[in-house]
C-alpha cells in the first residue's frame, strides 16, 4: 500500500467518503434546521404560498416562542419531564444494577431461565401493554399523574439496563471479586464497593439511555396523563398545541425545537457514551 | 351506698363525655365553616381566551357563594375515556362539559336538571328544539345544553366575484357553483376523512336531502336507502368536478389553511378561518364571508357541535353546581363569554342570541339563524353510544371514500350498514 | 466463621446469633443471587406479566373503558378478523416493516462501510448521523408533518423546483401510497442511525487480516465485502434486524402523529389501531386482541432469527 501515489488515493478516497455522505448527513439534519426555521418565521410569512421555505425572509421573530412559555405550561411539561426522567431513571438503574449483578456473575439455580425471562420481557412492546396497564394505573389510583410514568418506565427500562450492565458487569474480573470476599467483605460490600466503581462506563451508558428512553417515550404518556398539568413535554407539545382546527405550527416547532434541547445537550456532552452503549448491544450479540 | 355510686358514676360519666365532646369540638373546626370545592371538567376550548373567562367566572362564583371552583380542562378527544372512568369509579369532579350522546349514556349517573332548565327557558325565551333533542332522555332533563358552535358556510368572495356566481342556497348549486370555481383555479373543500369536519359535513348533507342512518326507534340501520345513495352521488360528483383529491386526508385544520392560502373558494365550518387571518392580519380576512348551510330537497338541516353541562349523581355538591350553571347563564356572564370567545360560542336559548357580535357584524348575522336548524347527531334517533361510535370510527366518511374511490354506491352503503348494525348491536347498558 | 455460633453458646459467650445466622444465610450465593433479583422479577411480574395477562382476559370479554363485561371466548377476534380495516391493518403492517426493514438493512450496511473510512471530523460525523435516533420521535414526526403539508410541504416545493414531479406536486399525507412512503420514510429517518452505528461496531471489529487476505487473493472492493464482509457481519445484522424488526412493527409515533392511521386506514398499523378503537372507542376488548396480535408475530420472528443466529 505504500507507494508514490499514496497522496492522491487518500485524497480521491475522501472526496469519495465525503461525497458519499453528504447525502445522509442533509437527510439527517434537514429536518432540525428546517423545524428551526419555521419557529422563527412569522405566521404570515409561514403561511404564504409564495415564500421561500427554506429562509425566513420577512424578519426572524420570537413571538412563537412567546406564545409557548406564556399562553401554554410548557415549563411545567419541561419539569414533569425531568422529574419523570429522573426519578425513573434511578429507580431502574438501582433495580438493574441488582439483577444485572446477580444474573451476570452468580451461580444459583435458575440464572440462566431468569436471565432469559428478563431478556424476553424486553420484547413485549410497550404498545402491547398500554391498553392494560391504562386499567392498571386507574385501579392504583395514579392515573392522570406523573407518578402513573414513573411506576410504569421502568418495565422497559429494567429488562434494557439490566441487559446492558449484565455485559459490563462480565467485564470486570472474577479474581478482583474473589478476593474481596476472601479479605472478608461481605456480597453487598464487593458490590458496592468492588464491582460499581470498575462499570461505571455502563453505569453511565445505561443512565444516559434510560433518561433518553423516558423523556422521548410517547404511548403511555399520551394514554396515562390527560391533564395539562401533568404532561410530559413531548406529549404536552404534540397534544395541546392543536385546538381544534388551529394549529399553532409557528409554536409547535419551536416546542419541538426546545424539547428536545436536553436531550441533544445529554447527547452533546456524552457522544461517545451513546456509541459505545449501542455498539455494546450489537457486538455482544 | 350502691344506688348513690352508680348515681354519681353517671353523672361523672355525662361530665366527662360533655368535656370531651366539647374539647372535640373545639379542637376541630366545624364542617360548615370548611370552604367547599366545586369541580368542573371542561375541555380545551378552541379559543383558549374563552377559558380562560370561564376560569374568571369561576372565581367569581367562588366569592358569591364562599366556596372554591376549580375548573380542569383536559383535550377534547381524551374526555370520553375520562369520564368513561369517572363514571365507572362513581368519583372524580362534581360537574362536567357533556358532548355527544352522554347526557343520554350516562342517563342514570346524571342529577336531573329539570328545575334548572325550566327556569333558564323561562328566563330567556325558550330553548332551541336541537336542546331537548340533546339532553332530555326519559327520565328527564339529565344536561343542562350549555353552548353550540355554528357550522355554516365560509367562503371567498373575490373568488366567487370572479366567476360571476351568488352564494350557493342549496348542496346542489353549490356542486354546479363548485364546478365553474374548480375550473377557475378554486376548488371546494369538504372533508371525506378521518376528521370531525368530514362528519358535521355529512350528516347536514344527509338531513337535507332526508337520508337517515339510523331510525327514529334508534335500533334498526337506516342508512342503506335511496336518499342515501343520492347523497352519495351528490359527493361523487362534488368530489370528481368540484374538488381536489387531498380532501381525502384532511384533518380538522385542512380546510382552514386551504381558505387562508387563497386556494380554495367554499368550505363547511365554524369561524375559525376567518378569526385566525383577523388575529394574524393576512390581507384574505377582508374576502372571507360566511351564509347559512345550504338546503336539500327535504329542508337545511345541519349539525353543528352541541355541547351541555352534566351534573354527576354521585357529586357532593349537586345544588351548588346548579347554582354555578345558573351563574353562567346570567345574562352578562354569557354574554361576556360569549365575547372572549370571539363569537364562537353560541348560546342554546333565544334570546341570548341576539348578541351584538353578531347582530351588528355583517360578516356573522346570519349565524345565529343556523341554531333553527341544528340537530344532535343521530337524529332522528336519540342520541347514544351506537351513534357515538359511528362519528369516532368514521363509518361515514369512510362509506363516502369507498365510494368516490370507485366502489359502487350500492356495496358502499351495504358496507355502512354492516357498520352501523354493529354499532348498533353492541350498544352500551350503561347503568 | 472458623467457630460457629453454637460453640460461642456452650462457652457462654454472648452472641447475637439471630443477626449473626441471618448475615450468613443471605451471603449465600443462591440466596444473595435470588434476593437481588427479586426486585426486578416482582417489577416485572406486576407491570409487565400481569398486565400481559390482562390484555388477554380483556381480549376475550366484552370490555369496555367503564363498563367491563363477561366473558364472551372469541367473539372480538372473530369481529376484528372479521373487519376489513383490520385486514387492511395486516397489510400496512408488513408493507412497512418489509420496506422500512430493507431500506434500512441496505443503506445502513452502505453507511456503516463510508463512516468506517478513514476521514477527517469522525467523532462530528458520527454524532450527526446518531441525531435522528436521539431525538424524541414523536416530535421530530411534527416537523416531517409540516414538510409534507399539503399545501405547504417543503419537499414538493423542492421536487418541483428540481423538475422531479409537476406541480401541485402529490398530498404525500393524502394519498395511500404516498402517504405509505412518508411514513416509512420517517421511519428510516430515525431508525437508520441505530443500523449504522450499530454495523459499524460489527465492521470495526473485523480483523483487518481478513480483508488483506482476501485482497492478496485477487479480490476487488465488491468481492471483498461480499465474501468476506458481509457473513462476518452476519451476527450482528441479525440483532439488529431482530430489534428493528420488533421496533417497525409495533411502531406508534410516527404513524400517531403523521396520519393517525389514514388516509382511509391505509397507514394503520397495530398499536394506531389498537389505540382508536380501545381508547378513542372505548372498545378495550378489541383493542386488546388487536395489539395481541404483535406476539405470535413477534414471537415467530424472534424463534427465526435466534434460530439462524444459532446456526452460525
Amino acid at each position: 500500500m505504500a507507494g508514490a501515489r499514496d497522496g492522491e488515493v487518500t485524497i480521491r478516497s475522501a472526496t469519495f467518503t465525503y461525497a458519499n455522505l453528504v447525502p445522509f448527513l442533509a437527510f439527517a439534519l434537514f429536518p432540525f434546521y428546517f423545524m428551526l426555521i419555521t419557529s422563527l418565521k412569522s405566521n404570515a410569512e409561514l403561511y404564504n404560498l409564495k415564500s421561500i421555505p427554506f429562509l425566513v425572509q420577512t424578519g426572524v421573530i420570537a413571538d412563537h416562542y412567546q406564545y409557548l412559555f406564556q399562553r401554554t405550561e410548557f415549563l411545567t411539561w419541561m419539569k414533569n419531564s425531568l422529574i419523570i426522567s429522573v426519578v425513573a431513571t434511578s429507580a431502574s438503574l438501582a433495580i438493574a444494577i441488582l439483577a444485572g449483578y446477580s444474573l451476570a456473575r452468580l451461580r444459583y439455580r435458575g440464572v440462566a431461565s431468569f436471565g432469559t425471562a428478563v431478556f424476553v420481557t424486553y420484547l413485549v412492546p410497550p404498545t402491547l401493554l398500554f391498553l392494560p396497564l391504562s386499567q392498571v394505573v386507574v385501579w392504583l389510583g395514579i392515573s392522570d399523574t406523573i407518578w402513573a410514568l414513573i411506576v410504569t418506565y421502568p418495565t422497559f427500562l429494567v429488562p434494557f439496563c439490566t441487559w446492558l450492565l449484565m455485559g459490563y458487569f462480565r467485564t470486570v474480573p472474577r479474581e478482583v471479586e474473589e478476593c474481596a470476599l476472601v479479605d472478608g467483605a461481605s456480597r453487598m460490600q464487593t458490590l458496592i464497593r468492588i464491582v460499581l466503581p470498575m462499570a461505571v462506563p455502563g453505569i453511565v451508558c445505561a443512565a444516559l439511555f434510560s433518561f433518553t428512553l423516558c423523556w422521548n417515550e410517547f404511548i403511555y404518556a399520551l394514554t396515562f396523563v390527560s391533564q395539562s398539568a401533568n404532561k410530559t413535554a413531548v406529549v404536552g407539545v404534540t397534544a395541546d398545541l392543536i385546538r381544534g382546527d388551529i394549529y399553532y405550527w409557528g409554536s409547535l416547532m419551536a416546542g419541538a425545537v426546545l424539547a428536545s434541547v436536553p436531550i441533544v445537550a445529554v447527547y452533546v456532552f456524552f457522544l461517545d457514551y451513546y456509541v459505545s452503549g449501542l455498539t455494546a448491544g450489537a457486538v455482544k450479540g | 351506698m350502691r344506688a348513690t355510686s352508680r348515681r354519681e358514676f353517671l353523672r361523672a360519666a355525662s361530665g366527662a363525655t360533655a368535656g370531651v365532646a366539647s374539647w372535640l369540638a373545639l379542637g376541630k373546626a366545624p364542617a360548615f365553616a370548611q370552604k367547599r370545592e366545586l369541580t368542573f371538567l371542561s375541555w380545551n376550548h378552541f379559543v383558549p381566551v374563552s377559558d380562560d373567562e370561564l376560569r374568571r367566572q369561576a372565581e367569581a362564583f367562588g366569592k358569591l357563594a364562599s366556596c372554591e371552583v376549580r375548573v380542569d380542562t383536559i383535550a377534547h378527544l381524551q374526555m370520553p375515556a375520562k369520564i368513561a372512568a369517572e363514571a365507572q369509579s362513581q368519583s372524580g369532579h362534581d360537574m362536567y362539559r357533556t358532548a355527544g350522546a352522554d347526557a343520554f349514556l350516562y342517563e342514570h349517573l346524571h342529577a336531573n336538571v329539570d328545575d334548572v332548565v325550566e327556569k333558564l327557558g323561562k328566563q330567556y325565551g325558550g330553548w332551541y328544539p336541537f336542546s331537548a333533542e340533546m339532553a332530555k332522555t326519559k327520565s328527564g332533563w339529565k344536561a343542562v345544553p350549555w353552548f353550540w358552535i355554528s357550522f355554516q358556510a365560509t367562503y371567498n368572495m373575490a373568488h366567487f366575484k370572479k366567476a360571476g356566481l351568488e352564494t350557493p342556497k342549496t348542496w346542489d348549486e353549490l356542486l354546479k357553483s363548485g364546478r365553474i370555481l374548480k375550473r377557475q383555479g378554486n376548488p371546494v373543500g369538504i372533508a371525506i376523512s378521518h376528521c370531525a369536519d368530514a362528519h358535521s359535513t355529512f350528516w347536514s348533507v344527509a338531513w337535507s336531502y332526508g337520508a337517515k342512518v339510523i331510525e327514529a326507534d334508534g335500533k334498526t340501520p337506516a342508512i342503506n336507502s335511496d336518499r342515501t345513495a343520492q347523497v352519495i352521488e351528490w359527493y361523487k360528483e362534488l368530489y370528481r368536478d368540484a374538488m381536489e383529491p387531498e380532501v381525502l386526508s384532511w384533518d380538522d385544520a385542512s380546510n382552514n389553511r386551504c381558505i387562508l392560502a387563497g386556494k380554495c373558494s367554499w368550505i363547511h365550518n365554524p369561524i375559525s378561518p376567518y378569526n385566525a387571518a383577523l388575529a394574524n392580519k393576512m390581507p384574505i380576512a377582508d374576502e372571507i364571508n360566511h351564509h347559512n348551510s345550504p338546503a336539500g330537497p327535504a329542508g337545511t338541516h345541519s349539525a353543528p357541535p352541541i355541547l351541555g353541562l352534566g351534573v354527576w349523581k354521585f357529586s357532593r355538591n349537586v345544588e351548588l353546581a346548579k347554582e354555578f350553571i345558573q351563574f353562567l347563564f346570567r345574562k352578562e356572564n354569557f354574554d361576556a363569554w360569549i365575547v372572549a370567545s370571539n363569537a364562537f360560542n353560541h348560546p342554546p336559548l333565544k334570546n341570548l342570541a341576539d348578541h351584538p357580535i353578531w347582530a351588528r357584524n355583517p360578516k356573522f348575522a346570519m349565524l345565529p339563524k343556523e341554531a333553527e336548524f341544528a340537530h344532535p347527531r343521530g337524529w332522528p334517533a336519540k342520541p347514544s353510544d351506537a351513534v357515538q361510535r359511528i362519528d369516532d370510527n368514521y363509518i361515514l366518511a369512510d362509506m363516502v371514500a369507498k365510494a368516490v374511490n370507485g366502489m359502487p354506491t350500492k356495496r358502499a352503503m351495504e358496507w355502512a350498514e354492516q357498520q352501523v348494525a354493529l354499532a348498533l348491536k353492541g350498544q352500551l347498558k350503561v347503568g | 466463621m472458623a467457630v460457629g455460633p453454637r460453640a460461642l453458646e456452650v462457652t457462654g459467650l454472648h452472641v447475637p446469633g439471630r443477626l449473626a445466622r441471618a448475615r450468613e444465610w443471605w451471603e449465600q450465593e443462591h440466596v444473595f443471587g435470588y434476593g437481588l433479583i427479586v426486585p426486578a422479577l416482582l417489577l416485572l411480574t406486576c407491570l409487565v406479566a400481569y398486565p400481559f395477562g390482562m390484555a388477554i382476559y380483556f381480549s376475550l370479554s366484552d370490555y369496555w373503558v367503564g363498563s367491563p363485561g363477561g366473558f364472551v371466548g372469541l367473539a372480538n377476534y372473530r369481529d376484528i378478523l372479521a373487519n376489513d380495516v383490520f385486514r387492511q391493518t395486516i397489510q400496512n403492517s408488513f408493507v412497512f416493516t418489509g420496506i422500512a426493514l430493507t431500506l434500512k438493512t441496505v443503506l445502513g450496511v452502505w453507511l456503516a462501510l463510508l463512516l468506517a473510512r478513514d476521514m477527517r471530523f469522525k467523532r462530528l460525523i458520527r454524532g450527526a448521523v446518531l441525531l435522528p435516533w436521539v431525538i424524541p420521535t414523536a416530535l421530530s414526526t411534527l416537523g416531517w408533518w409540516w414538510m409534507f403539508d399539503s399545501l405547504y410541504s417543503v419537499v414538493n416545493w423542492t421536487a418541483i423546483r428540481l423538475g422531479i414531479l409537476s406541480p401541485p406536486g402529490p398530498n404525500w399525507l393524502g394519498q395511500s401510497a404516498y402517504a405509505m412512503a412518508a411514513v416509512i420514510t420517517v421511519n428510516v429517518w430515525r431508525g437508520l442511525p441505530f443500523f449504522a452505528i450499530t454495523v459499524l461496531a460489527g465492521l470495526v471489529s473485523i480483523p483487518r487480516e481478513f480483508h488483506e487476505a482476501a485482497e492478496v487473493d485477487g479480490a476487488g472492493p465488491w468481492g471483498r465485502f461480499w465474501h468476506v464482509t458481509l457473513p462476518l457481519l452476519r451476527p450482528v445484522l441479525a440483532v439488529v434486524i431482530l430489534f428493528s424488526t420488533i421496533f417497525t412493527f409495533s411502531d406508534f409515533n410516527i404513524v400517531y402523529v403523521l396520519t393517525r392511521g389514514g388516509p382511509v386506514n391505509m397507514t394503520h398499523l397495530f398499536a394506531t389501531l389498537a389505540y382508536q378503537i380501545g381508547l378513542n372507542g372505548g372498545n378495550l376488548g378489541q383493542g386488546a386482541a388487536i395489539s395481541l396480535f404483535l406476539f405470535p408475530l413477534l414471537g415467530a420472528v424472534v424463534f427465526l432469527q435466534l434460530r439462524y443466529i444459532r446456526k452460525e
